[in-house]
């Protein structure tokens, strides 16, 4: 009697969740029956929640709909799901839009795109806000030894060549700046090459690095003191997820002390920063986008291929340039505080 | 499809964390957190050998040997240092984050081109029969293990380790040495739970330093959705039961966060709904009792 009733209540806990998973097949069954007139369905995958990394998405959502693809008049179908850090979830996220069987998928930073990756060999992957797939060590070599990227793999990627130009133009806005200090987050893959790189820069442009590690953004403060106690004359941001978290801890010690923001994001320059040279969250993910309305029209992968990111801004940000006393840079565009 | 089968093979492959935390949970009453550390630490190993061109085969049980020696570390702490039981795993658990990162030499490693236990059943040509193969390996591991554990603890020495767990003081009369059974016990839970990091690298495609934190709060929703399972048979003694039912917890977890993905919710509220569903699931044995209360 009892051992009945708790199978029933069982099988009724696995029936919810087998409704629950079938729920939405609805636009890839319209799709087999209608044919080629069908909605495109594009799977978004964020790996974390993020103000600067939203900026990306917001960036591939309005490119869909330059190139005609507007979720609100009908003409795709957007699944965004986010696994706010936790990589189980992610991993059933993408499990998930292959279900679905959408037509391409949209991978938002690098853990994102590494288990779409893993997923699927057939869906297209349009990925943004990761580094190149050597430098994620996704590629595998060949005979002849050229490094190649999984073939479905397509969107845009960034090398380590945006810190060259973000290291150089503090030779150009401080000539006479010599100490820079840096918080690195030694747990990040991107974060630790971008040291390593900036560490080779600063060195041949003659400046002095003192570098601070954290690993969670609870150490960013007393780190941040530490730099600023230590003579520093400027500091330099690297964008990685600590920074992106705890970015006003670091901009508060900063301008208490007088002491300029230089990065690559634009993002942080809205949020704080002086200046920044490199790519921005918000091109970033229009390209990617972009890429895949182009994919979406044509169906064809050759359509597309695998590209890095074509639009590196210079940007400064106004009302940090009056508090800390300095003119505004030639040639960079001013971005106003997004509070 | 892919996502039913996706979330029992995940639930599979984290029936070991749920299996390991139920050992020093239940079996020796210990708060034991190093689980953060060495489910990342089984990941970080794993993955750092499979790059390294080690046999999968081998690279699993040297995980499992990290695991126990981390998990002694948090015994021996707690034991011989006289240290707090939550603050041994805290320890542990931190400086394991500076090992892991060592042992991968950076914080993220792919393992999508190197050779892996599940690499043999990537060629498989008819679609249902490649996503049932992790299933199927996995169902098997942890049906043998659930085995072992079964016997293990009907053995004398697995006896005086429940006892150690159950009546410190009368175990400690018969001449047990207690010290050495809660090492030898939270050691063991932390191999099944470093199992675990292995498959699971194995299985997402990738080890990644962020991979347990958080975890042990999955691993014990599994071993209570697993206690309620098997207070709904009437089961409260039976080990090998009751390890069944906490690998089925742990596949219920991940039944629920698939249900909740494509519900199609907002993301926001993806962690809210999640608890509320192994809220429910929990109460589902006195919700029983009231409504059989209510017939009488």
């Amino acid at each position: 009697m009892t051992v009945t009733r708790i199978f029933s209540i069982l099988a009724l806990a696995l029936l919810t969740s087998l409704a629950g998973c079938t729920k939405e097949k609805t636009p890839s069954d319209t799709k087999n029956t209608t044919g080629a007139t069908a909605v495109p369905v594009v799977g978004f995958i964020q790996a974390i929640e993020d103000a600067t990394i939203d900026e990306a998405r917001k960036g591939f959502y309005d490119a869909l709909k330059e190139g005609g693809f507007d979720e609100s008049a009908n003409t795709v179908k957007i699944i965004y799901r986010n696994a706010q850090g936790d990589s189980p979830t992610l991993d059933q996220i993408a499990d998930y839009m292959v279900a679905q069987k959408v037509d391409l998928i949209a991978a938002n930073t690098t853990l994102a795109m590494i288990t779409a990756a893993h997923k699927t060999s057939t869906i297209p992957i349009f990925m943004m806000v990761a580094p190149s797939p050597g430098i994620a060590k996704l590629t595998t070599t060949d005979s002849a030894g050229n490094e190649i990227a999984p073939p479905n793999l397509y969107g845009v990627y960034e090398t380590l060549a945006y810190i060259d130009t973000s290291v150089a133009m503090i030779r150009t806005l401080f000539p006479n700046a010599k100490r820079v200090g840096t918080l690195y987050n030694s747990s990040e893959p991107n974060s630790v090459n971008s040291m390593e790189r900036l560490r080779a820069m600063c060195k041949s442009l003659g400046l002095e690095l003192v570098e601070e590690s954290v690993t969670s953004s609870n150490e960013t403060q007393q780190a941040a003191q530490a730099l600023a106690g230590k003579g520093i004359d400027l500091f330099f941001a690297l964008p990685d997820n600590i920074i992106f978290s705890s970015f006003e801890t670091v901009y508060k010690t900063m301008a208490d002390k007088k002491l300029p923001i230089i990065t690559s994001e634009a993002g942080l320059v809205k949020r704080g920063a002086f200046a920044a040279y490199g790519a921005d969250f918000y091109q970033w993910g229009h390209q990617a986008g972009a890429n895949a309305a182009q994919y979406l029209k044509s169906r064809d992968p050759k359509s597309t291929r695998l590209e890095i990111v074509a639009v590196r801004k210079k940007t400064f940000n106004p009302e940090t340039a009056k508090a800390l006393g300095l003119n505004p840079p030639a040639g960079f565009e001013p971005l106003t505080s997004a509070k | 499809m892919e996502l039913l089968f996706g979330a029992i093979a995940l639930g599979l492959a984290y029936a070991f964390l749920g299996m390991g935390i139920f050992i020093t949970m239940r079996i020796f009453n210990f708060p034991d957190i190093t689980a953060d550390g060495s489910l990342t630490l089984g990941g970080s190993l794993t993955a750092a050998l499979l790059t390294a061109g080690v046999s999968p085969w081998l690279a699993v049980p040297a995980s499992m040997i990290a695991g126990f020696l981390a998990g002694s570390a948090t015994g021996a702490i707690y034991t011989k240092l006289k240290v707090n039981g939550l603050l041994s795993g805290i320890l542990v658990m931190t400086a394991l984050y500076s090992v892991n990162l060592r042992i991968m030499g950076r914080s993220n490693t792919p393992l999508i081109s190197v050779r892996t236990v599940l690499s043999p059943f990537a060629d498989i040509a008819d679609p249902t029969l490649r996503l049932l193969a992790p299933i199927l390996l996995f169902l098997l591991l942890v049906a043998a293990f659930i085995l072992f554990l079964r016997w293990l603890f009907r053995t004398d020495f697995g006896l005086a380790m429940r006892a150690t767990g159950d009546n410190e003081v009368m175990i400690a009369a018969q001449g047990v040495a207690t010290d050495r059974m809660k090492i030898i016990g939270i050691g063991c839970s932390n191999a099944l739970i470093a199992l675990s990091g292995s498959l699971v690298a194995q299985y997402q495609g990738f080890a990644d330093i962020g991979m347990g934190i958080g975890i042990i709060v999955f691993g014990l929703a599994s071993v209570i959705i697993g206690d309620t399972l098997a207070g709904l048979f009437g089961e409260r003694f039976r080990i090998g039961i009751r390890l069944i039912c906490v690998a089925t917890g742990s596949i219920l977890f991940r039944g629920l966060v698939a249900a909740t993905l494509s519900i199609g919710l907002n993301p926001t509220d993806l962690k809210i709904v999640t608890a509320i569903f192994v809220l429910l699931t929990i109460m589902l044995p006195q919700a029983r009792a009231a409504i059989r209360g209510r017939v009488r």
